[in-house]
């Protein structure tokens, strides 16, 4: 799988380097991307996750400009940011966590989630409505929910506020009347309110294209989240007297976040496709089926045809990626490579056997290597 | 006990009576359900990965997950990893309270929940079996600048419950192990503002310690508290029972030992439940507040049980003395059979919670259920008491149904007895019945008010208003007992009207003498058997009815 990976960047390495050979298109290409940038806005918080600025230590300093120096916050994002500092790094690792699980479920697939740049992240891809894009934007707004009430839980927000219990007006201190924790709510806010910001301050005329997108992102958005707190579990502890079950504490407990990509990759396949109907909502476009409820994704373009590479559409094409013969499924070399056929050829692989582990951080292992047939599209 | 004030009362009365304690019970369920928040809250807390760097360590040395003076953390063990450092390096961090949040004594508890997040490897799978060797440390402080003072230092073993629910294939490397919550902390008392945990997984391969199990990605604990609003609720209530119950006890006893008779079992058993019901009832929490007394937590359960126990053998002497059989009875000594099993079984939960929550007096980590041989100790001490438990219902219901029989028994005979012997039979079977009555609502409400508690979500709303079910099921159960033992003691009292009967003259002392033959009839056939004046007022009274 690895070997896939640098693959792909190698073949997306091919175009752009071809077109930096001048210096004088640099500086077209630097204008025609400012344009682009507040044409189509094809950069994204998502940034955030490729952004080595966000060590901890920067917001230590409070440093105002920061905000403004980071890449694809839209304006409100930007205020949000000044707001809560702190939240950022964690918004940056949900989108990190996002991107990274994305990668895993289309691991087999010819649109592999691959990220082009640090500005786009994922390139002109995401400019079409597509099933892809409706899992891009409910995943990241599913990681950012997970990272955020993960960040509550180890202490490093300091407004994880309480939830307000009923309790009279006079008593101080939520906190010492009745407790508070709920981190997933937190979470779930803050992620609604930072990620759907962006969506939020465009406004475009009704039934125009651009208020369907809109919409499609708000959904998809909702459902990413909505599947995280969906998937949180509930566990109990009984406490009462000698530890019968007169007491009882249940709580909220996040489930791991594959489990949140599992559950996700399968509503992409279901997801639901949409259009504008002539008042300006969306509706389905095969009302025969049960209508998309807000857990579930909706897209409203079909997919490009990723097989090639294909600079208006933003695909990066197959050409290039590992596959496996024998497989039939997506990952089968038939399908993968677009029935261009693949080439074949022996790589030494070096392998770690006979392992001891501990827990953490130490493996001593010895080194086997052996040789396997590995097949590559054309 | 014949003529005791439940016999004399008017229906009247009686109904006032009874719509009172229901207002009562109402507003004690209130009380728990719009004015305290839910009993306990749980905060969430997932451990920071501090890197002790120090060469040799030293114990004096505490981590801090944030703060001016947090440790050197690392984000994940892909970073330990590439940066060389040890399982042994790596201090396991956490803070109690979170930020710009700090415990309170009325917290009265504390508990915590261990949770391993054990990432599937391939190649490091968790062993059968294996046992997580926990060194952890305590402390605290009472402000944020001050030193940390050590409170408790233990080295603990945890038996891993892992499943992985999909398959075991390089495919779901990653995915984590479902594994079971781990009991890890209890304190008795939360008399201090800010607790820190440091834990560490100390690995030693040649003495096997904490080898196969497996790669641990996160530490997470999970504090239970009891609410501090709960707690001051609950306080208040407890301080208004109080004189409530204690009057109504000095009362009953005056009214005992004003007759010329010395009381019977069934009335020293009464009096000994006021006193178990006082003894719960005493405020003594209020010291937690200001003392730290870990053991409260104890005490507490140690009169809970003290309360259940005497409850439980009221009932069954309750049941024995209106028998109505040709046995002696009026002796405790003939109740050793049923009794027994009640002061065993609590004996047995007694060591059970002395094993655990005595022990964790001196170590707060300590768990009977962490061990094997306490795993089975603590379920044979369970066991145990449920057995007693199913024996002391046998008896109750035997015994239950031995009066029923007898009752029908009595009452087909009823006509045929002399007026003064049928309206005491007739006592004994109203006594009885209003008390089964009223025992049968109590355990209803108990019953359906812990399903509920334990089905519904934990808050019901009602309209704007939200319920709190579970403050409201422990507010209401408490009172709901406490009104139970009031109303016992109140209408099994004895009567004062005889005094009044003394002074009305006449009739009663005519009839005095026309009963006197009867007398000699009762004093063989019934256990405690009073001055005829109690009968002849029954009658008299049977007859103004």
């Amino acid at each position: 799988m690895n070997l896939g990976w640098g693959r792909v960047s190698r073949a997306l390495g091919w175009p752009s380097g071809s077109l930096l050979d001048s210096r004088r298109c640099v500086v077209a290409l630097t204008l025609l991307t400012l344009i682009m940038q507040v044409v189509v806005e094809a950069n994204s918080w998502w940034s955030l996750a490729m952004n080595p600025l966000l060590i901890p230590e920067a917001y230590i300093i409070g440093a105002q400009p920061l905000c403004s120096q980071l890449v694809g916050l839209s304006q409100g994002q930007k205020k949000l940011c000044q707001l809560y500092q702190d939240h950022m790094q964690y918004i940056g690792e949900g989108a990190k966590t996002g991107i990274r699980e994305c990668q895993y479920q289309f691991r087999h697939r010819r649109w592999n989630c691959s990220t082009v740049d640090n500005s786009s992240v994922f390139g002109r891809v995401m400019q079409i409505g597509s099933r892809e894009t409706a899992f891009t934007y409910a995943i990241s707004a599913a990681g950012v929910v997970n990272a955020v009430s993960r960040a509550c839980r180890e202490g490093e927000l300091s407004s994880c506020g309480c939830s307000r219990a009923a309790r009279p007006k006079d008593l101080p201190r939520d906190w010492l009347w009745g407790g508070c924790g709920d981190n997933l709510n937190y979470g779930y806010r803050f992620s609604k309110e930072f990620v759907d910001a962006r969506e939020r301050e465009k406004s475009y005329p009704k039934g125009t294209a651009e208020s369907a997108r809109l919409l499609m992102n708000l959904h998809n958005n909702e459902a990413g989240r909505r599947t995280v707190s969906d998937l949180a579990h509930v566990s109990c502890k009984c406490h009462g007297v000698s530890g019968s079950c007169s007491l009882k504490t249940c709580w909220l407990q996040l489930a791991d976040f594959r489990k949140v990509g599992d559950a996700l990759k399968e509503k992409y396949d279901s997801a639901a496709s949409m259009k504008l109907n002539s008042r300006g909502k969306m509706v389905q476009m095969h009302s025969k089926f049960n209508p998309p409820t807000s857990h579930d994704l909706v897209y409203i373009d079909g997919s490009p045809d990723y097989c090639l590479l294909n600079h208006t559409t933003g695909s990066l094409g197959t050409v290039g990626r590992l596959c496996n013969k024998t497989s039939e499924g997506m990952d089968g070399c038939e399908l993968m490579c677009c029935g261009r056929g693949y080439d074949q050829y022996k790589a030494q692989v070096v392998e770690r056997c006979h392992c001891k582990f501990h827990w953490c951080c130490y493996v001593k292992c010895k080194r086997c290597t052996k040789t396997v047939d590995q097949f590559v599209c054309k | 006990m014949a003529g005791a004030i439940i016999e004399n009362m008017s229906s009247k009365k009686l109904v006032i009576f009874g719509v009172i304690l229901l207002l009562f019970q109402a507003l004690s369920f209130m009380v728990g359900g719009l004015i305290a928040p839910s009993p306990t809250s749980v905060m969430l807390y997932m451990a920071n990965k501090c890197v002790d760097t120090a060469k040799s360590h030293q114990s004096t040395k505490w981590f801090m997950p944030w703060g001016p003076n947090k440790c050197e953390i690392i984000r994940s063990f892909d970073e330990a990893m590439a940066k060389k450092i040890e399982a042994n390096n790596i201090v396991f961090a956490v803070h109690i309270p979170q930020q710009n949040m700090e415990m309170s004594p009325w917290f009265q508890f504390m508990l915590v929940i261990l949770q391993l997040d054990i990432a599937f490897k391939m190649h490091n799978q968790i062993e059968e079996g294996a046992l997580a060797t926990v060194d952890v440390a305590l402390a605290y402080r009472d402000d944020t600048l001050s030193e940390w003072t050590e409170m408790a230092h233990s080295v603990e073993q945890r038996e891993l419950k892992c499943k992985f629910n999909t398959q075991k294939n390089y495919e779901n490397e990653g995915r984590y192990y479902d594994c079971d919550l781990l009991p890890f902390m209890e304190l008795g008392s939360v008399s201090h503002k800010y607790y820190l945990l440091n834990i560490r997984l100390p690995v030693h391969e040649r003495k096997k310690i904490n080898v196969g199990i497996g790669e641990v990605k996160d530490i997470q604990l999970v504090g239970i508290h009891q609410n501090g609003g709960f707690t001051k609720v609950w306080f208040a209530m407890k301080t208004f029972l109080t004189p409530s119950i204690l009057i109504v006890l000095v009362w009953y006893w005056r009214r005992i030992t004003l007759m010329t008779r010395p009381p019977v079992l069934l009335e020293k058993v009464i009096f000994a439940l006021g006193i178990s019901m006082t003894f719960i009832n005493i405020p003594v929490e209020w010291f937690s507040v200001g003392f730290d007394w870990t053991w409260m937590l104890l005490f507490g359960d140690i009169r809970q049980g003290i309360f259940y126990s005497m409850l439980l053998s009221f009932w069954i002497i309750f049941c024995g003395e209106h028998l109505m059989d040709q046995t002696e009875r009026n002796r405790f000594s003939i109740y050793w059979k049923q009794v027994g099993p009640i002061v065993f079984g609590s004996f047995c939960l007694f060591i059970f919670d002395m094993c655990e929550r005595g022990v964790q007096l001196t170590n707060p980590f300590y768990s009977i259920w962490a061990s094997d041989v306490g795993t089975e100790l603590a379920m044979a001490f369970i066991v145990v008491a449920g057995i007693c438990a199913c024996l002391y219902f046998l008896f109750l219901c035997f015994m239950v149904f031995q009066v029923f029989r007898n009752i029908s028994g009595k009452r087909s005979s009823l006509p045929a007895m002399s007026k003064a012997r049928r309206l005491h039979y007739e006592g004994l079977i109203f006594r009885f019945k209003f008390l089964m009555l009223v025992t049968l609502f109590c355990a209803a409400m108990t019953v359906i008010f812990f399903i509920i508690s334990q089905v519904m979500e934990g808050h019901w709303q009602w309209g704007s208003q939200k319920l709190e079910l579970n403050s409201a099921f422990f507010t209401g159960i408490y009172g709901m007992w406490n009104l139970y033992v009031f109303a016992i003691m109140f209408l099994y009292a004895p009567s004062h009207k005889r005094y009044g009967d003394n002074q009305s003259g006449g009739q009663c002392i005519i009839s005095d003498t026309g009963a006197s033959g009867e007398e000699i009839q009762l004093t063989t056939t019934i256990t405690h058997v009073d001055g005829p004046t109690e009968l002849y007022k029954m009658t008299g009274k049977a007859a103004q009815e």
